[in-house]
């Protein structure tokens, strides 16, 4: 698997030349599976450059964690959206309260946009995410509601034999102590274990995470002892917060490498989600390079 | 890797970190009615943590510390509360004795809730208790 980072940013835009080197889109996510399909994870506004990439009739899926305008945002500008030939879906969270068109439209829709999701002219559906896996491409999807503020998913994609899950906005920590919990009672433990890459929530730096309890995204001690637990062979260190210019993630970023070390990682596998990053994901031999007590 | 138990459905992790963060005693049931966590509070009143017990199926946890009716019969599991909660998906309150641990016995009020998530029914309840208050008044 091929990932390609369009958008790392929570909760809104944060542009600006502090910004520049990890980038100031929203959530959004490329993955490439082997067989060369396409699975985008979210559509913050990092969706709109990748929309640009996309070459003749695209069919393409798009996975939503959920319905946060950082992840939605960019729908309305993502190129495909306005051509005939492309065939979109939109998969997400159900809710008893409405359709996800039907949600997903309150945004696509008078006052709050120019156009409905009826006058688009590409061929668009919206799909509930269903309870048991599922296949897209030569991918096994499997999701599951994990803790945030209102319903969301995490999503754990396996292509072959590389495993990689994505958790943006994630608050595990909450009301719990997460590094001696058992696992069957940690959100997403099971979403996210022994995955050779983890996407995961660090919005915040361990100083203001406790101004933040509640809100729904973790700190980065959090971060990293959920990846340790889980087994995460890589972390990738996403969503972060609007406030957080370059130089204030450098530093976080050395400051995760020590954690991780502590924890009994190599400090190499801990990365922070840059605008425009490509990775390749591959599976990591047993036994973990780092695991939970 | 870590060994694990089937994962918890997440209403139940956040029931239970509710009940953590609580000084009312209070058990967590699954869909099962097996006890799957109880809080300091009620270990307080049962004389022991849930750390020291693990989970427990009904007929386990209901032999070893109640309910019992008033003539010191063990309620039966189909009339207990939580039972109630979690096949019906309606809310329950009794009064009930228990028995803690070291064999004093106590009569509470129990209120259970269902915790429903989605249409395929409860995934279990949280059952809230009280000493019972012989006063007479009413329960808030
Ligand atoms: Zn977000
Ligand atoms: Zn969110």
């Amino acid at each position: 698997m091929r990932l390609k980072v369009w958008g790392a940013r929570g909760s809104v835009p944060a542009p600006g030349p502090e910004m520049n080197r990890y980038g100031g889109n929203t959530s959004c996510v490329e993955i490439t599976l082997a067989s060369g399909e396409h699975i985008i994870l979210d559509a913050g506004t990092g969706i709109r450059t990748l929309g640009l990439d996309l070459t003749s009739s695209p069919h393409v899926n798009i996975l939503l964690t959920h319905l946060h305008l950082d992840h939605i945002q960019g729908l309305m500008f993502f190129p495909p959206c306005f051509r005939a030939d492309a065939d979109i879906t939109i998969w997400g969270p159900a809710s008893p309260e409405a359709s996800l068109e039907d949600r997903v439209a309150r945004y696509i829709s008078a006052p709050l946009s120019p156009v409905e999701v009826r006058e688009l002219p590409c061929d668009v559906s919206f799909r509930d995410t269903p309870p048991s896996e599922w296949q897209l491409g030569s991918a096994t999807i499997r999701c599951e509601a994990i803790n945030h503020r209102g319903p969301t998913l995490g999503f754990r994609i396996t292509d072959g034999d590389t495993t990689l899950c994505y958790i943006p906005d994630h608050e595990p920590a909450l009301g719990t102590v997460l590094a001696d919990n058992e696992p069957e009672w940690i959100s997403g433990y099971d979403l996210a274990r022994d995955a050779d890459l983890l996407i995961h929530d660090c919005q915040y730096a361990d100083d203001e995470y406790p101004l933040h309890v509640g809100w729904g995204h973790s700190g980065m001690t959090d971060s990293l002892t959920f990846a340790s637990r889980v087994g995460a062979q890589r972390l990738l260190l996403f969503h972060h917060d609007p406030l957080h210019a370059d130089g204030f993630l450098d530093d976080l970023h050395a400051a995760a490498r020590r954690r991780w070390a502590e924890l009994g990682g190599d400090s190499a596998s801990v990365e922070m989600a840059r605008e425009g990053a490509v990775l390749d994901v591959e599976p990591v031999a047993a036994p973990a390079g780092i695991s939970g007590a | 890797m870590e060994r694990m138990a089937a994962q918890k459905p997440l209403e139940l992790i956040l029931a239970r970190n509710l009940l953590t963060s609580i000084s009312t005693p209070a058990f967590l049931v699954d869909q099962d009615a097996a006890l799957v966590f109880y809080n300091e509070a009620a270990g307080a009143l049962l004389g022991r943590s849930f750390e020291d017990v693990g989970r427990m199926s009904p007929e386990d946890w209901t032999s070893t510390y109640g309910p019992f009716k008033a003539n010191g019969q063990p309620v039966e599991l189909d009339e207990l509360p939580t039972t109630r909660a979690v096949r019906d998906g309606r809310p329950a309150h009794a009064v009930f004795t228990i028995r803690s641990a070291n064999g004093g016995k106590q009569e509470i009020e129990s209120s259970a809730f269902p915790i429903v998530a989605s249409e395929e029914g409860s995934s279990g309840a949280m059952i809230f208790f009280w000493p019972h208050d012989r006063s007479g008044r009413a329960s808030p």
